[in-house]
């Protein structure tokens, strides 16, 4: 063991060891191993195609805490002291086989790469591309005061031999450790690895689609203290990138890799920057390359905000401040790119199928989709109230489901540019949603949710059925000052309605602000929004529910506590339909990386 | 006797008349609180109450009321109405009872800590009879103390800051004494009071309260929302039964006013001072409509409730729009609680539900988190996890609803601390006009950050659950201007190094508030504490009587000091626990209650059991004795769901499923049949002139502009506050929104010297509130 640094001030109260521990309330367990279970009768899940049958509950053993942190004896519940942000488990699953893959519903033409007109980002030419560069440091053998200990198992390397290489690894982050998990195994419940770390907890992390192969994994884990690990678990290797918070100091609270990138990744932090990182670069202490804000832009609307007053000015409200462009000459170091959206949380981000844009959901309520290769926002819709807590596309890029604080999952069209229906049913926040690509096709859609309420809930949608006005009773007579948007709602159907539309400011009617070339609307009233309700709700946990993932052969959730349930998909046979749709999906699938919201 | 001064509060008071040796003074460096801190670029006081942070005194058990009044002081459109009916009170006879108020009361009432208070005000220049010898060493020795306890807040908060006690004034309202009265006295004279730190002494308030409520006589842990909802009645009650007496006052000229104050007066009720008495309904009133629809002939009947807000059944892991929208669900009425149809005549199975039909402009919301139990045969706490968004609409609206989107905003919560309904502590955490969220606990109040309000959903340790949400309703543009302006803080502190103390520490902080900064820098030292010091140490005069200029030079040579007193942390001030006094019974009963909840925390679940079960008992028998005015809300504790649905015509359903007015519930049904469509129809008619307001005032700014110099010396030097208001007078704005109008203009003058972006922004966002 490494000798600490003087005890730094602690967290007052790391919720989920303290949380109940004083008052009869459920005290969440300390265990040292992970416990499966396989629970009588099970939860089962009805929907129209058959019963979904939980197959098992593995918790996942909250670590204690570490020997620096004091135990908190009696809690002062009025301690003004911020508590550090913490995140209920997440799971980021990864097949290195074939075995798995989503349908895909759309061909990524020639994708464009971000940052690609940049000579000063063009690829490095590598001797041998399939070679796949390592992090610098083992993290078993490691000093550093941000990870306290590695557990591994003395079989690990014999059941990475033995296991079928088509098999899901699951990787999850539980309070301040982090595990890697073998879901194909018999013994799924050992982990093949447990990363602890000192104070931070992980708040959330992606797996590389691009580079991932039998022997190579690239994870990014985004921590409470900002800090990012670029993680490669066969080799038990890691980087820490933003060390110290040395860009961006604001916890990371989504992280994502690029589309197709091998190297670059997106990080959402909680002061609500988005900034873009390279797993081989270097930090260097970030100053705002402000000046390049506004003269840069290919779009001819910011040219007046170029004057460095009115730009001060308006910094507030311009909803997008570039203060590192992906345009940049400099970019021997890290961020590749650097931009501040709001003063406020980003909840959850999620890029589209086609790659070429981007949905961001934070605090303030707000979507913004952005077309993120050109730094632009192109839309900023609105939360019926509250905020918005998570996003997803549909796997055609057609629409973008959120879920937030209003207790809402809405569902926006993107070629539309509108709302489509409120989707009313859970009884507390929504924590996440994701489509079943598996149960999509081009004209219906399932998805699916879970919520602070401990539940999860399926919806299905029909093109036909959003479609189809809301008789509205009185509405003309009802809507006052409530409608508060004071811009013309933009409907106009694109003409190019794959969701790969391009963007020219010539067909769209500027605002009066001339800076304000993006699309704000209004938040539409209650009574003139459809209402969708669930096809399947219920109640799978006693905790709140903060992840769910579809896969070919199962539902997963994951919980606040570490509950990772797993529904086997109805037996085959019961939808014969399914099954032949499901055939024709994947054969006509393209092996462009598409990825499925599995793990939004 | 020297040695007592603390010199922590203003610098302006560390005159060398004091006489504390220089030793002493770097011995006892002065300590910015976090509020102090919070509060250092306020600018000149304003009159309208928004910049004035006062704790309030406990005595014992208290917290209830203190609680909810903080609460009710920050809904700008109550205070401003309480304020201005039946008029606003002229600001020299403010000052002048304020002379009388902020003295210490009782010369004989040696306490240390008062007596240093008093000690310290009576340095004051302005030569307030300073009656007091009191000045006894505390020969206590220091004790161990944990200086962020918040009991030791709360002593050195009664220790150091300015006492306010207000006086009852009600005969110069032309009023009677009452729990009205007694509250603008209150709401006056912290209004009035020409600093923005103190303490208030609600006794007064409290006696009138336990005077006329036999149910408060005692030092007992009350509910805090059936004190809101019977000061609301009150406040009703009062003003009505006053009206007519008022109506012949307001023709009499009361004799003893000066002609300029009776302009004063004359002007702010001619504007914002509510006319009618209903300010309280047009505030916090809604209607319900239970539809009733009969299975066997499918009529729906409908009746209409008012409500001064809203109480709802809790769900484990539920939010509060969940429990809204559960509130209003369908409810069958069936087998032994069948509706009797007028239609069909009988007993019929049928289908009911309520429904929100006039949206409250405050919707108050009471979480239901004492419910019975029936096999404990008593009140239980039930610590489910209820989350609450900073913004709300309701769901549970009539389809004829006006305005059924109406977007709220969560401006205050009351806190319950403790392990059941008979124990406990409440505190209120409230969202100011501008300066962020506070924490008023009793005496103590802090900044905090906005994500500290989201501690209380009720699964964190510490049995602290939110039990009163307050809303208020507000617009999506005043939403949207806030978010901007938190941007706004932001990239103005953007450059901030202060994150990086925490970085070190391992995480910074999730705390998207650009205000956060300031008390977050006041937790761990760090570098960035000398640089905000610099901003020039500001602080808000600690007595009514200003501090003339020439001792402000004075005031600069402390500021460097400032960094190093936050680093090393002062000793403690001494803290005389045993002395004597007529209030230290009360007080120690406070302490010793606080600290037995906090053992509580540390016992199992059984003894506080049987604790609370023993103080059932004794509750029980006492509220035996008063069965008539709790009847109704005993009956709607006792009676359980199914009770509930064989009265369902019953107005006892109602008062168990929602607080009715509960004395004056039926007076008002029939007032409101007639006076209601009417008024609605001029409230819609405000919002559109929000827009010409703003335009107004915009317009206007430049021509404020000369006025801005008078504006400045008002906290300074309160006789030039009759040379400013000549100026008021001269705008000759007969609208309704003359006062708001003017306030603007004052404001907008302020925020030109200092913050010009934010401050016209919120005042607009107020603006708002007021008008529509």
């Amino acid at each position: 063991m490494f000798v600490l640094p003087p005890p730094p001030p602690r967290y007052s109260v790391p919720i989920a060891y303290a949380a109940g521990a004083a008052n009869g309330m459920a005290v969440p367990m300390i265990e040292t191993n992970n416990i499966i279970s396989h629970p009588e009768g099970g939860c089962p899940l009805q929907a129209g195609e058959g019963t979904y049958r939980l197959k098992d509950n593995l918790h996942l053993a909250t670590p204690p805490p570490h020997p620096s942190e004091a135990p908190i004896l009696s809690p002062n519940p009025l301690a003004t002291v911020p508590q550090p942000p913490t995140s209920g488990v997440k799971l980021s699953l990864v097949s290195v086989g074939q075995w798995g893959k989503p349908p895909t519903f759309l061909t990524v033409r020639e994708a464009t790469t971000f940052g690609e007109g940049n000579p000063a980002l063009a690829a490095p030419v590598t001797k041998d591309p399939l070679k796949r560069r390592k992090p610098k440091s083992n993290i078993i053998k490691s000093s550093s005061s941000f990870v306290s200990r590695v557990i591994t198992n003395e079989l690990s390397t014999k059941r990475l031999n033995d296991r079928n290489p088509d098999g899901v690894f699951a990787f999850a982050n539980i309070n301040r450790a982090f595990q890697w998990l073998d879901l194909s195994s018999k013994q799924k419940e050992d982990q093949l690895a447990k990363i602890l770390f000192t104070k931070a907890h992980m708040l959330c992390h992606d797996i590389n689609e691009v580079t991932k192969s039998s022997s190579h994994i690239d994870i990014v884990m985004g921590s409470s203290a900002g800090d990012i690990i670029w993680y490669e678990p066969m080799s038990q290797k890691y980087t820490r990138i933003n060390k110290n918070g040395v860009i961006s100091d604001s916890p990371v609270t989504h992280i994502k890799w690029l589309p197709g990138s091998e190297t670059m990744f997106m990080a959402a932090h909680a002061n609500g920057q988005l900034v873009v990182y390279d797993k081989e670069k270097e930090d260097a202490l970030f100053t705002p390359e402000t000046a390049h804000n506004g003269s840069d832009e290919t779009d001819g609307v910011h040219k007046a905000a170029a004057a460095a007053a009115a730009a001060a000015a308006t910094a507030g409200r311009l909803p997008l401040q570039i203060l590192k462009s992906v345009n940049s000459r400099n970019q021997r170091t890290n961020p590749v790119s650097l931009w501040k959206l709001a003063n406020q949380k980003i909840y959850q981000f999620a890029f589209s199928p086609d790659q070429r844009h981007l949905a961001v959901v934070l605090e303030d309520g707000t979507l913004r989709v952005m077309d993120y290769l050109k730094e632009e926002i192109l839309d900023i819709f609105r939360s019926y109230y509250g905020g918005l807590i998570s996003v997803c596309w549909s796997p055609d890029g057609k629409y973008i489901v959120t879920g937030g604080q209003d207790d809402l999952v809405t569902i926006w069209s993107f070629p539309e540019r509108k709302i489509v229906a409120r989707c009313q049913g859970h009884n507390s926040w929504v924590a996440a949603v994701a489509f079943d690509p598996w149960r999509c096709d081009n004209r219906t859609y399932r998805f699916g949710s879970v919520g602070d309420d401990c539940r999860l809930l399926l919806w299905d949608f029909s093109v036909g059925m959003l479609h189809r006005p809301k008789a509205h009773h009185q509405v003309s007579s009802r809507h006052r000052n409530s409608l508060v948007g004071s811009y013309s709602q933009h409907t106009r159907v694109r003409a190019d309605s794959t969701g790969n539309r391009m963007r020219s400011d010539s067909d769209r009617t500027v605002p009066d602000d001339e800076f304000d070339h993006i699309v704000r609307h209004p938040v539409e009233p209650r009574a003139r929004t459809a209402l969708l309700p669930p096809i399947m709700s219920k109640i799978v946990g006693e905790d709140p529910i903060t992840w769910l993932g579809f896969q070919e052969d199962c539902i997963m959730t994951s919980s606040l506590e570490g509950h990772i349930r797993t529904w086997d998909r109805p037996r085959e046979g019961v939808n014969e339909d399914h099954d032949a749709a499901s055939t024709k999906l994947s054969s006509s699938a393209t092996g462009g990386s598409v990825r499925a919201e599995s793990s939004s | 006797m020297g040695s007592l001064f603390r010199f922590r509060n203003n610098a302006g008071t560390a005159s060398p008349a004091v006489g504390t040796t220089p030793t002493k003074k770097e011995a006892h460096p002065p300590v910015v609180t976090p509020l102090e801190k919070h509060l250092q670029d306020m600018g000149p006081i304003r009159q309208d109450g928004s910049d004035k942070f006062f704790g309030m005194e406990n005595y014992g058990n208290t917290c209830y009321c203190n609680s909810i009044l903080q609460c009710l002081y920050y809904s700008i459109p109550f205070r401003e109405a309480v304020i201005n009916y039946p008029r606003r009170t002229p600001i020299e006879t403010l000052e002048a009872a304020l002379e009388k108020s902020l003295r210490i009361q009782d010369p004989n009432n040696p306490i240390d800590l008062e007596a240093q208070a008093a000690a310290k005000q009576a340095k004051q220049p302005n030569g307030q009879s300073s009656a007091r010898g009191a000045g006894v060493p505390p020969n206590q020795p220091q004790k161990p103390e944990d200086k962020d306890s918040p009991e030791y807040k709360k002593k050195v908060a009664l220790q150091t800051l300015p006492l306010l006690e207000p006086n009852n004034n009600a005969p110069s309202y032309g009023m009677s004494e009452s729990l009205f009265t007694s509250l603008k006295d209150l709401f006056e004279s912290v209004v009035g009071s020409q600093i923005r730190m103190g303490i208030v002494r609600p006794q007064q308030f409290l006696e009138v309260l336990r005077r006329e409520h036999e149910m408060f006589r005692t030092a007992m842990h009350q509910d805090a929302h059936e004190f809101l909802n019977l000061l609301l009645n009150e406040v009703v009650s009062n003003v009505e039964a006053e009206a007519a007496k008022l109506a012949l006052l307001d023709k009499d000229v009361a004799p003893g006013q000066s002609a300029e104050s009776l302009d004063q007066a004359t002007i702010s009720t001619g504007s914002k001072t509510p006319s009618t008495t209903r300010w309280v309904h047009e505030l916090f009133e809604g209607t319900l409509t239970s539809e009733t629809q009969c299975l066997t002939c499918e009529n729906v009947s409908q009746r209409d409730e008012i409500f001064l807000d809203l109480s709802v059944d809790l769900e484990q892991h539920s939010s509060v729009t969940s429990c809204l929208r559960k509130f209003s669900a369908e409810e069958m009425l069936c087998e032994r609680n069948k509706f009797h149809c007028d239609n069909c005549g009988g007993l019929q199975e049928a289908e009911k539900r309520m429904k929100i039909k006039r949206l409250p402009r405050v919707l108050a919301l009471h979480l239901k988190r004492f419910k019975y139990t029936e096999d404990l045969q008593r009140l239980q706490k039930l610590f489910h996890r209820v989350v609450y968004p900073y913004h709300l609409r309701l769901f549970n609206t009539t389809d004829e609803a006006e305005d059924p989107d109406r977007l709220y905003e969560l401006y205050a919560v009351v806190v319950h601390i403790g392990g059941g309904p008979y124990h406990g502590h409440y505190v209120a955490i409230i969202k100011t006009e501008d300066r962020g969220w506070l924490l008023f606990d009793d005496e103590m109040v802090e900044p905090v950050d906005k994500n500290y309000v989201r501690n209380f959903f009720g699964d964190r340790p510490g049995l602290a659950c939110a039990y009163v949400l307050f809303y208020q309703e507000t617009t999506l543009e005043a939403m949207m201007k806030e978010q901007e302006q938190e941007d706004l803080a932001s990239t103005m502190a953007s450059m901030d190094v202060n994150d990086l103390a925490f970085k070190q520490n391992g995480f910074s902080p999730m705390s998207p508030t650009g205000l956060s900064h300031f008390h977050t820098a006041s937790q761990i030292p760090s570098p960035h504490e000398e640089t905000t010091s610099r901003y020039g140490l500001v602080r808000a005069p600690t007595a009514p009587q200003l501090t003339p200029h020439p001792e402000h030079p004075e005031a600069e040579p402390e500021v460097p000091q400032s960094p190093d007193a936050t680093t090393v942390p002062p000793p403690l001030p001494p803290l005389p626990i045993s002395s004597p006094s007529p209030l230290s019974p009360k007080k120690q009963d406070a302490h010793t209650r606080k600290e037995q909840v906090r053992e509580e925390k540390e016992r199992k679940a059984a003894e506080k059991e049987r604790k609370a079960e023993q103080e059932a008992k004794r509750r029980e028998d006492f509220k035996r004795e008063e069965a008539e005015m709790r009847a109704a809300i005993e009956a709607s504790k006792a009676s359980k769901a199914e009770e509930d649905r064989r009265h369902d015509d019953n107005p006892h359903k109602l008062a168990g499923g929602l607080n009715l007015l509960k004395r004056s519930s039926k007076s008002f049904s029939h007032r409101i049949g007639g006076n209601h469509r009417e008024r609605r129809i001029s409230s819609t008619d405000l919002p559109p002139m929000v827009a010409p307001a703003e335009q107004q005032t915009a317009s206007t700014a430049p021509a404020a502009a000369p006025a801005v110099p008078a504006v400045p010396v008002v906290p300074d030097i309160p006789p030039a506050i009759p040379e400013s208001r000549p100026a008021k007078d001269s705008a000759p704005i007969p609208s309704s929104k003359a006062i708001a109008h003017d306030e603007d203009m004052l404001k907008d003058s302020n925020g030109k010297h200092g913050h010009g972006k934010w401050r016209s922004f919120s005042l607009r966002k107020k603006s708002f509130s007021i008008l529509s």
